[in-house]
């Protein structure tokens, strides 16, 4: 077979909750996804982005050390073609948008259901 | 009919093929001029050549004349002359034959024989001598000059002969040719000409027929733009194009109107859309959102959530209608060829829908608080909870029946409010015991309504109207609560116990509950329950559970009072029932702040029951008495526990009912024992109540 051609994608989760992280890694999207790290913080986030180079990233807004806009912002820079999750609590939606301003591709609210997760990781691959 | 094909494209074609049909028409009409002139020609020529047909046999009349004439020696100068005319008018027109005709092979021949022909006349024509000799001794002869030239006329004349029928076959030939080729170019110019017209025709056609496609297209491009028309004007949302400036396109549905209370949509901006109806910040917010849209990254369905317009309260703008509603605006990115065009905005009016939720969300609270209800039902013991709803039951048609009493004066009004209170307050307090906290609430409400009712100047029956619908609204909810108590004794059936066992525990649960809410601790000790006799066992447990609460309320001190005054923290009520000689006798007894005449004869002051004059004259066993008359309270503020001034009145009336009576004790500070006697016969004057 050959090594070169991998149809699945490289997922980073990016999250302090380990419950997420877990949720995140059960979606049934996974037929496309293949995990190669998941970071608690943004600064663990960006050295594990630059190292597995990731195609998917799950992103959490509020973290410890660096804020998730800060974070998705140099992903960006770095791969412009790196496609953004953000999964986050709803606190304010004008967070929400600057972090889609910043270049991530879709917001996904905290809780969220099983089905929304695939729903949202769908259209995130589509 | 293709109205696929643009307009443009259809222009297009259209000048192509007037292009075309200029082109042809042009090529038509000069061909057709060529062909005119050639024709022209051919038939002059036609001419020429059978003109020229005369000319040979002209010329043997003429060379033979000049011969006669000169055998009969007549004068010769003019024939000469004519001669030289007709042959030079020969070959200037033999020229101008050679000059149109198309086929020089048929005329070479022509002119050969004409060549010869001049040959020979040449030096007729030059003869310049005297031809005769006039002598008298003979008739005039010829001269030698004479005989030449007659000899050369005769030469001439013999060629002419000989040529006579070839040069008359020659130009005949020549002459048919020139015919054919005039006929030829006529019909080819009447075939141009066909053609032409046919050509034109069919450019005329297609051009018309792309003329009326263009018409019918344009037909249907204005019907079309009705039909979206129609739909605007009648689609309930509001709908409306912003462009990258975040400006309104000229089209928008009629609904956004009515939505918004103007029409000076176009070109507007969607900030001045929304200022003065929502927050600045959100209509920051609100623009960054829709920024979002016209770049490439974001995806619209993976920011649905963060549409900060997904339901806006908007101010109302309509003047009868001041409620504030509810707005939904939705965008969406509308693409071209080349990427994001403008975005969609479309606004609903949720207002409904948000009103509909709340519904919901009470009616939630409403439901959660049944399932409250229910599992302190089923907390209860079953015979308790069927105990409370029989005495509840009694108690309602008992208010019911004071609210049908006839009553006209001020006076009989109030005694009917005081009657309702005593009722409502001693459900109140079994509710309470039984932890039926609905219950007790909406036990509560009432009496509220009543208590507003009693302080109210004039009473009049409408007063009562809400404390009817306030009880209706409780009798419907106990007939719930005896449904669910009915269904859940039916899956939990216990034999039954004697109705004296279940009062300590509702007096246990009584205090528990009290203590909780008045941040204090008590105990309650019951001894001798056992042997109330069953008639007496709900007017018993009545009195008791007011008993309990007025000494958890009022005698128990709170945990630091009881401190200070070197008492245990927890506080006791001591409840017995004992027989005695000559019947039954019940003793509660608590270790709280005992009962102080001077408050109680306040509280009687402040509550009307008794002047300052009355309250200076009395001693201390008729002031601490004052605690069993109707409508004293001592507690200055009112709370779900006791302190309406109802409750002791009730015991006495209980009491008195069974023939009994009441006396009480207390040492300020120390303690309050209520001790009450019940003859023996008290059990049947129960049974009989």
């Amino acid at each position: 077979m050959n090594a070169a051609i991998d149809p699945t994608l490289k997922l980073l989760i990016v999250d302090d909750s380990n419950i997420v992280r877990r949720r995140v890694e059960r979606s049934q999207r996974f037929d496309r996804l293949r995990l190669v790290g998941s970071a608690a913080n943004g600064v663990e986030a960006l050295a594990l982005f630059s190292r597995t180079d990731p195609d998917v990233v799950t992103m959490d807004l509020t973290m410890p050390q660096m804020d998730g806009i800060e974070c998705i912002r140099r992903m960006v820079a770095v791969k412009p073609s790196v496609r953004i999750l953000v999964i986050s609590a709803l606190a304010d939606k004008a967070t929400a948008i600057e972090a889609m301003a910043c270049g991530a591709n879709g917001f996904l609210n905290k809780p969220f259901t099983e089905r929304q997760l695939n729903e949202a990781l769908a259209e995130l691959l589509r | 009919m293709s109205p696929a094909v643009p307009l443009d494209r259809r222009t297009a074609l259209l000048i192509a093929i007037g292009v075309l049909l200029a082109a042809a028409l042009g090529t038509a009409l000069g061909t057709g001029f060529r062909l005119a002139t050639r024709l022209r020609e051919d038939i002059a020529a036609v001419q020429t050549a059978s003109t020229l047909q005369a000319y040979p046999r002209e010329l043997l009349r003429e060379v033979s004349g000049l011969r006669e004439r000169l055998e009969v020696r007549a004068y010769v100068g003019r024939s000469l002359a004519t001669l030289r005319g007709s042959t030079h008018d020969f070959g200037v027109r033999l020229r101008a034959l050679a000059a149109i005709d198309h086929d020089p092979a048929q005329l070479a021949s022509v002119q050969r024989r004409w060549r010869g022909y001049r040959d020979e006349l040449a030096p007729v024509l030059g003869f310049r001598g005297e031809p005769y000799v006039d002598s008298d001794a003979a008739a005039t002869r010829l001269s030698g000059d004479g005989h030449r030239l007659y000899a050369r006329i005769e030469r001439a004349r013999l060629y002419a002969l000989a040529n006579a029928r070839g040069f008359d076959a020659d130009l005949a030939t020549v002459t048919r040719g020139l015919q054919s080729s005039a006929s030829a170019a006529a019909t080819r110019l009447r075939l141009l000409l066909l053609g032409g017209v046919l050509a034109a025709l069919v450019l005329a056609a297609i051009a018309a027929w792309l003329l009326l496609s263009r018409a019918r297209h344009a037909r249907a491009a204005q019907e079309a733009r009705e039909r979206t028309r129609d739909i605007l004007r009648t689609v309930r949302e509001g709908f409306f194009l912003l462009d990258a400036d975040h400006r309104i396109g000229p089209v928008w549905s009629d609904a956004l109107g009515r939505m918004f209370g103007r029409e000076d949509f176009a070109g507007l901006d969607f900030r001045n859309l929304l200022a003065g109806l929502v927050p600045e910040p959100t209509i920051a917010t609100a623009l960054k959102y829709v920024d979002l849209l016209w770049g490439e990254r974001a995806n619209e369905n993976l920011m649905k959530t963060i549409n900060p317009l997904s339901q806006v309260e908007v101010k109302s703008t309509d003047p009868l209608n001041p409620e504030p509603r509810y707005l939904q605006f939705d965008f969406h990115r509308v693409t071209g060829a080349h990427g994001v065009k403008y975005v969609l905005c479309s606004v609903v009016d949720v207002t409904s829908n948000v009103a509909l939720a709340r519904e919901l969300q009470e009616s939630q609270v409403g439901a959660n608080a049944q399932l409250d209800m229910l599992i302190g039902m089923t907390r209860t013991d079953p015979l308790q909870l069927a105990s409370f709803l029989d005495t509840a039951d009694a108690g309602l048609k008992l208010v019911n029946a004071i609210l049908r009493e006839p009553a006209r004066s001020d006076a009989d009004f109030r005694r009917k409010l005081g009657g309702l209170m005593r009722e409502l307050h001693t459900l109140k307090g079994e509710a309470g015991a039984l932890e039926l906290r609905g219950v007790a609430d909406r036990l509560h409400a009432l009496e509220s309504r009543v208590s507003a009712c009693e302080s109210r100047p004039a009473l009049s029956g409408d007063d009562f109207l809400p404390i009817v619908a306030k009880l209706d609204e409780l009798v419907e909810y106990l007939r719930g609560i005896r449904e669910i108590g009915a269904r859940l004794a039916r899956t939990d059936a216990e034999p039954a116990a004697s109705p004296a066992d279940a009062i300590a525990p509702i007096l246990e649960a009584a205090a528990a509950r009290l203590a909780q809410d008045h941040h204090k601790a008590l105990r309650v000790e019951c001894s001798g329950f056992d042997a109330i006799p069953r008639p007496l066992a709900k007017p018993l447990k009545d009195c008791l559970v007011h008993l309990v609460r007025n000494a958890a309320v009022h005698g128990i001190e709170d945990p630091d009072l009881r401190r200070t005054r070197s008492k245990s923290d927890v506080g006791l009520v001591r409840t017995r029932f004992a027989r005695t000689a000559d019947g039954y006798e019940l003793t509660v007894e608590d270790d709280g702040a005992g009962i102080a005449p001077d408050a109680v004869k306040a509280a009687a002051v402040r509550a009307g029951l008794i002047t300052e004059a009355e309250a200076a004259a009395m001693d201390t066993r008729a002031a601490i008495a004052l605690i069993f008359r109707a409508g004293f309270s001592t507690m200055s503020e009112v709370s779900l526990g006791a302190g309406r001034g109802v409750g002791m009145d009730v015991v006495a009336r209980t009491i008195h009912a069974l023939g009994g009576r009441i006396g009480v004790a207390t040492s300020p500070g120390k303690y309050t024992r209520f001790k009450i006697h019940l003859p023996a016969a008290a059990d049947a004057a129960a049974a009989v109540a």
